[in-house]
């Protein structure tokens, strides 16, 4: 007879599929945007979404967590690019520091939402903390809608995110509304990020939406193979964590950040 | 009479607080082909970014007649994406005709002007390689094909020769002259203009200010050089009667 397998670890895998298209293709917008940096500032400003809830919910209005934390991220998002002025003509100033400010700022007020519900602060950590082997079938369901929203923006958009990734100045003389673009570009990428941390944890999504994308951008001389390569390297990392979790005593979305990340710097000398 | 296709009127441009320029008063007429000189940090890219309608004027205005084509400072590109060269040139025929999703497809007349404008710039075999992988000069010309593939009216270039090897600068000024002679208005800035003096009509030599703008050997004297550059700029006047600025000996 066939042994199945047990649903946790079906979810997981399922997740962790749901996950590599996620580093597929925000990943990849992520490293060709110069954006790095946007993915963990979007989980810190979920953070401050998320407390802010908390504290609506206690004046009789309620809002889940999970959208809550979606709002604040794609806030913290769009004024980061506009503060850079990505969207504008000429040097324009390092985005890193923009988003490292505004999410400073959404920590910040994080910690003050946080203090007014003290006693309910372990929700509002929740969202950072998410575990593979502990979803359950509608966190499934919110990362796959999530999923599909990315999908279907990017199908959308594809062709004017790559020109605004590739030369903004030609972009902006050729009339495109390249801030707004943008806009658009960063809220998708902070909503992929919100609700996928919802489900498998901040840690997961840190290790998933950057270094897939950066290694295979180093091994790539096609935006296809970038987009093929990613999700391959994401799927195949996760699937060993999964794999390792049963043998080593650490959980499976540790297992992967591990596996994922010394890959990026193997990678690192592999090219040299 | 030939009409003008950009004037320009008491023009200010400003960042911030910084002024890169100041009361530019600019005529050109179709099929005008314009140099424009100056120091770095003179304001050439503004002045470009203005015609553009890249920038707002803080004062004065930019009016233009026909479609614009802008081939930037290749400085602004992401090296990082694997972009290939048709898709690289694809992009401008892609902003005007606003077709951004990957489901919208392209008509045939849309991929033949990629081939041609790659055919022009002689690049058509490497139409399938990604155009990070190319010599600067090589993406220099794929930039040129992809400012020229919608068949502009005016074309404005910043320092197309930036980084290229001299056979390829003959090939770019080959190919701007026979598009000048089809009645494409260009303005390319340049930092030496001696290549190109024989096709030039005019030179708008800038330095915050309009310095001068006429004939070459009206605004190539050294009263005006000295002006912009701080040195006069020895020129001398060739068989066929061109005045050519000696820039071998100044730096800086
Ligand atoms: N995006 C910007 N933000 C702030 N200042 C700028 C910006 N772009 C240009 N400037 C400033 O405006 C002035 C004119 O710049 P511009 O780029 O037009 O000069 P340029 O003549 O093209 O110089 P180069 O020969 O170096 O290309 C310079 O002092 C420059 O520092
Ligand atoms: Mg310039």
């Amino acid at each position: 007879m066939k042994k199945m397998l047990p649903p946790f670890i079906i979810r997981a895998v399922i997740a962790v599929f749901i996950i590599s298209l996620n580093a597929a293709i925000t990943g990849t917008f992520t490293v060709f945007r110069n954006v790095s940096f946007l993915v963990a500032g979007t989980a810190h400003a979920a953070l401050a979404g998320a407390a802010l809830a908390i504290v609506l919910e206690e004046f009789g209005f309620n809002m889940p967590i999970l959208v809550g934390g979606i709002i604040f991220a794609v806030f913290a998002a769009v004024i980061a690019s506009y503060a850079s002025g990505r969207g504008k003509v000429g040097k324009q100033e390092d985005t890193n520091t923009a988003i490292a400010i505004s999410f400073a700022l959404s920590m910040s007020l994080a910690v003050l939402f946080i203090s007014m519900v003290r006693e309910y602060a372990a929700r509002v950590w929740g969202l950072l903390i998410g575990d593979l082997f502990l979803l359950s079938y509608s966190d499934l369901k919110a990362m796959l809608i999530a999923t599909l929203f990315v999908i279907f923006v990017t199908i959308l958009f594809y062709r004017v995110f790559l020109y605004i990734s590739f030369d903004v100045e030609a972009a902006i003389a050729s009339g495109i509304k390249v801030d707004i673009y943008d806009y658009l570009l960063l809220s998708t990428i902070a909503i992929s990020v919100v609700v996928i941390m919802g489900g498998v944890g901040a840690i997961l999504v840190f290790a998933m939406f950057v270094a897939p994308s950066a290694i295979a951008t180093r091994f790539s001389n096609s935006i296809s193979r970038v987009f093929l390569l990613s999700f391959l390297i994401s799927f195949a990392s996760g699937l060993l964590g999964i794999a390792l979790s049963f043998i080593l005593p650490f959980s499976p979305g540790a297992i992967a950040g591990v596996v994922v990340s010394s890959t990026y710097f193997i990678s690192a000398f592999v090219k040299r | 009479m030939e009409e003008e296709v950009i004037k320009i009127r008491e023009l200010c441009c400003t960042y911030n607080t910084h002024i890169a320029l100041e009361k530019v008063n600019l005529d050109v007429k179709k099929g005008e082909f314009i140099a424009v000189m100056g120091p770095n940090g003179g304001g050439k890219t503004t002045l470009l970014r203005a015609i553009a309608g890249m920038i707002k004027p803080l004062k004065g205005y930019v009016k233009v007649k026909g479609n614009i084509s802008y081939m930037p400072q290749r400085e602004n590109i992401n090296f990082r994406i694997p972009v290939k060269v048709k898709d690289v040139v694809m992009m401008s025929i892609i902003s005007k005709t606003k077709k951004f999703s990957i489901v919208s497809k392209i008509k045939n007349e849309e991929i033949n002007s990629v081939y041609w404008a790659l055919k022009v710039v002689d690049m058509d075999d490497y139409m399938n390689k990604p155009f990070t992988e190319l010599s600067g000069g090589q993406q220099q010309r794929v930039l040129l094909a992809r400012a020229i593939a919608t068949n502009p009216d005016i074309l404005l270039l910043d320092e197309p020769f930036n980084g290229v090897d001299l056979p390829t600068q003959e090939k770019i000024i080959k190919i701007l002259k026979d598009l000048s002679k089809k009645g494409t208005t260009i303005i390319t800035v340049v930092h030496n203009v001696s290549p190109l003096i024989h096709y030039i009509s005019r030179i708008a030599l800038l330095n915050k200010k309009l310095v001068a703008y006429g004939k070459p050997e009206e605004v190539l004297t050294p009263e005006n050089t000295t002006k912009v550059y701080g040195i006069p700029i020895p020129t001398s006047v060739c068989e066929e009667g061109y005045i050519h600025p000696l820039f071998g000996d100044i730096h800086g």
